[in-house]
């Protein structure tokens, strides 16, 4: 099987995961459309590098652009795990970003209130 | 009878805390308006707390030390839970007269249209050291060039919210950098923003407790670090 081939067959769930949680999020109403349509023109670019990763090094080559050894197993494996930690570094810092707004709520509602009691209680 | 909120982040301004507070009071009694001080206490060290109570203001006390765009929040969430009509920010330092924040209520008061209000130290400068109107508009050049707005002091503490601003516009950063972050907040919400000239009260405490021009960088930092990562989802 053609190492091209199973640099696809290996990135396109981690793209289709991509585009699943930028489309249950936007559905959710956790992105705008904005933010939805830029998720997607990044996960469809990368899809796109990935299925002409044969025919850009070919172009890269024929021109004389690059000397580098097609791609090896290894490289394959190496994109492969970049795409991956990608992917997981961007879900883990949105998932990030809810906790940091949720606890300042929580530290702003606390604040308020207490402090409702502490101000009754001097006007007392 | 409409109801202006005063709101003063504050963190370790036990020296100025409470003359800021009496000095507003002396100059928004017997106005066409109610007005509620409320000095949100960002978990100071020192005697801001104490003072700022006895002085006869509203305190709400964070917990833990978070950040001046914080307690403007904190601030801006107790307005809305209490039905305030109009919100004013002020620095704790004393660098802003009383008669400009009565002069920027009055406008917000007029029914201008204006959702926030920036009193704008900029517009007549005077007495300002040179490396501060140096720092202020290097600021603002950035905030116009990340978010695309223009304005002449996107740093200033002084601000005033209408009563849609108020429920309505929040945002991320907790530091300084929320100065810009709110404009550009402002923005996306469709709020209409204005300034107001202001002058500012120099003493060698408010010199001391401002920012220093080097955090300028931090700053720009962070709202440059928001912008790109804004693309990405919240």
């Amino acid at each position: 099987m053609s190492r091209y081939l199973i640099l696809i067959i290996l990135n396109t769930p981690i793209v289709i995961a991509g585009l699943l949680n930028a489309l249950v999020d936007y559905k959710t109403k956790k992105y705008s459309r904005k933010k939805f349509i830029i998720q997607v023109v990044i996960w469809l670019i990368i899809f796109v590098s990935i299925a002409l990763t044969k025919f850009i090094y070919d172009q890269l080559f024929s021109n004389h652009l690059t000397s580098t050894e097609p791609l090896s197993l290894f490289d394959v494996i190496e994109i492969t795990g970049i795409i991956l930690v990608l992917f997981m570094a961007n879900r883990s810092r949105i998932k990030l970003e809810t906790i940091e707004k949720r606890f300042n709520n929580l530290h702003q509602i606390l604040s308020i209130r207490l402090s409702e009691d502490e101000n009754r209680k001097t006007r007392k | 009878m409409k109801k202006v909120a005063i709101i003063i982040p504050a963190y370790n301004e036990e020296k100025t805390i409470g003359s800021v507070v009496t000095e507003l009071q002396k100059t928004l009694k017997n106005q066409s308006f109610d007005f509620e001080i409320i000095v949100v206490d960002d978990g100071s060290k020192d005697k801001t707390y104490p003072i700022a109570i006895k002085s006869g203001s509203t305190v709400i006390k964070h917990i833990m030390n978070s950040g001046q765009g914080a307690a403007t929040t904190t601030g801006l969430s107790y307005a809305a839970a209490n039905n305030f009509d109009v919100a004013a920010t002020l620095d704790a330092d004393g660098q802003h007269d009383p008669n400009d924040i009565l002069n920027g209520i009055n406008i917000m008061l007029k029914n201008t249209g204006f959702d926030l209000l920036i009193g704008s130290r900029m517009l007549e400068i005077k007495d300002m050291p040179r490396s501060k109107v140096l720092g202020n508009q290097g600021l603002s050049f950035f905030t116009y060039l990340l978010f695309g707005v223009k304005t002449t002091d996107s740093q200033s503490g002084l601000r005033l919210f209408s009563k849609k601003a108020i429920s309505e516009l929040r945002w991320r950063a907790t530091g300084y950098e929320f100065c810009s972050e709110m404009i550009w907040r402002a923005k996306q919400a469709k709020l209409s923003i204005d300034e107001f000239p202001i002058r500012t009260i120099y003493t060698d405490y408010s010199r001391a407790k401002g920012q220093n021009n080097w955090n300028a960088f931090n700053i720009i930092k962070s709202l440059m670090r928001s912008r790109i990562m804004e693309l990405f989802g919240e």
